[in-house]
């Protein structure tokens, strides 16, 4: 069986993905991740999840849309120049400026 | 863990669902949370006439994205109090749409014309974000990570705003008339938008020592002047002479004057019981009943439930 492994750096942090294990049950497969995830980098919690309770969506998918697929500019407070902002909105929107890098970077931007 | 327990390691995202918390917490983090997502439900409820009294189809879009935000908001957060174990979302819904819920004062009144937008949807919602960022250091781990996403969208919100003020601001002599009538009518309810001031404050005290509120209303109201009334007055608009404000400069602090404010209004408001705010919570109980059959369409697994990424995008 198939497990999908999640760990948390620091308590507080995300559990971030982090790759599987195979085991013919729970218990082992906590114990591989242990061993697998946790050994070397630094971990405060795992999570393991049996892959087959996973559920996905993929972009790909037939009649999904998840975001920067059709033009949506006017949904990014980029969008907007209002000159200098209260702190916490130019935090806002240096997330934004991060995220639709990403989007770019992941569309392969120029490419096409 | 008892109280004393929970003062002594209050911080940031200290608390989540795994940990035993005492009731008392659990219910100051509901009733926090609760409120917030009943704001947010009710404040989407009040911008959503104006994606089609939007002037443009840029603003319309934008607009109706801004609501859609403002929903799911409601809903993480909802997610984020059920978590303490206090009370279901179905019931918080219910008590939203019954009169028991609370939610902003300023959701309490109406938004008759475009002009009043700005000031919502940027001094409101900008008083909101000061807000919402000195959550992110929360004690609710849950709370926080709801307040990561909402952080990350409201920029959009708020710089959405400014650019209607501006708009507005820079538009015909009667649009700055009526801009400047806005801001004088709304002000005030923006002043008390932090409630009381911490002298007159109940609750601020026990959720600052649980770490679940992490400033303090006077501090809140301080950093969001000091960032705001500049903006107010790039785009021209006059800052009314009551209620007093003052600028203390060696404290750099905004002192208010609590006796020009109608507390005994904002008392009404609070306990749902001012009319126009009245008229909302019932508008809002209507459409949940009148969307009854939707939800038991979803719960019944014979039909086919959900929606399309498409339209929650």
């Amino acid at each position: 069986m198939r497990f999908e492994v999640f760990r948390q750096e620091k308590r507080k942090d995300y559990h971030q993905h982090v790759g599987d294990v195979h085991a013919p049950n729970m218990e082992l497969a906590k114990q591989y991740a242990q061993v697998m995830h946790a050994r070397r980098k630094p971990a405060n919690s795992l999570w393991v999840v049996p892959k087959d309770d996973i559920g996905t969506v993929d972009a790909d998918e037939m009649g999904v849309e998840m975001g920067g697929t059709t033009q949506k500019e006017y949904r990014w407070a980029t969008n907007y120049s209002t000159g200098q902002m209260a702190e916490e909105i130019e935090d806002s929107q240096r997330e934004q400026e991060d995220a639709e890098r990403e989007l770019k970077a992941s569309k392969g931007e120029g490419g096409d | 863990m008892d109280i004393e327990t929970v003062k002594e390691r209050a911080g940031p995202r200290e608390f989540g669902p795994g940990d035993e918390m005492p009731e008392e917490y659990r219910k100051a983090a509901t009733r926090m949370i609760q409120f917030h997502a009943n704001s947010e439900i009710m404040g989407a409820l009040i911008e959503r006439p104006f994606i089609r009294q939007a002037p443009s189809l840029e603003r319309k879009l934008a607009v109706s994205a801004q609501v859609q935000d403002e929903i799911g908001h409601g809903q993480l957060l909802y997610r984020a109090a059920e978590q303490l174990g206090v009370k279901t979302r179905e019931e918080m819904l219910d008590e939203l749409a019954d009169g028991r819920g609370k939610f902003l004062n300023c959701f309490h009144y109406p938004l008759d014309h475009w002009y009043e937008l700005p000031m919502i949807m940027f001094f409101v919602d900008g008083a909101a974000m000061r807000r919402q960022a000195s959550l992110k250091r929360t004690s609710w781990e849950p709370y926080a990570h709801a307040i990561d996403k909402i952080c990350f969208e409201e920029g959009f919100h708020i710089k959405h705003g400014e650019d209607i003020l501006r708009e507005i601001a820079t538009g015909s002599k009667r649009d700055r008339e009526l801009l400047q009538e806005a801001f004088e009518k709304w002000w005030p309810r923006i002043l008390q938008f932090f409630g009381p001031t911490d002298d007159a404050s109940t609750h601020g005290g026990f959720a600052q020592e649980v770490g679940l509120k992490t400033m303090s209303n006077d501090d809140l109201r301080n950093a969001f002047l000091n960032a705001y009334l500049p903006k107010a007055e790039k785009y021209g608009l006059e800052i009314p002479e009551y209620p007093r404000i003052e600028y203390d400069e060696s404290r750099d602090h905004y002192e208010i004057e609590n006796d020009d404010l109608d507390w005994d209004e904002f008392g009404t408001v609070a306990r749902n019981e001012f009319p126009t705010g009245r008229e909302q919570i019932d508008s809002r109980g209507r459409r949940q009943e009148a969307v009854e059959w939707v939800r038991e369409a979803i719960l019944d697994d014979t039909a086919v439930a959900g929606t399309t990424g498409a339209a929650a995008d």
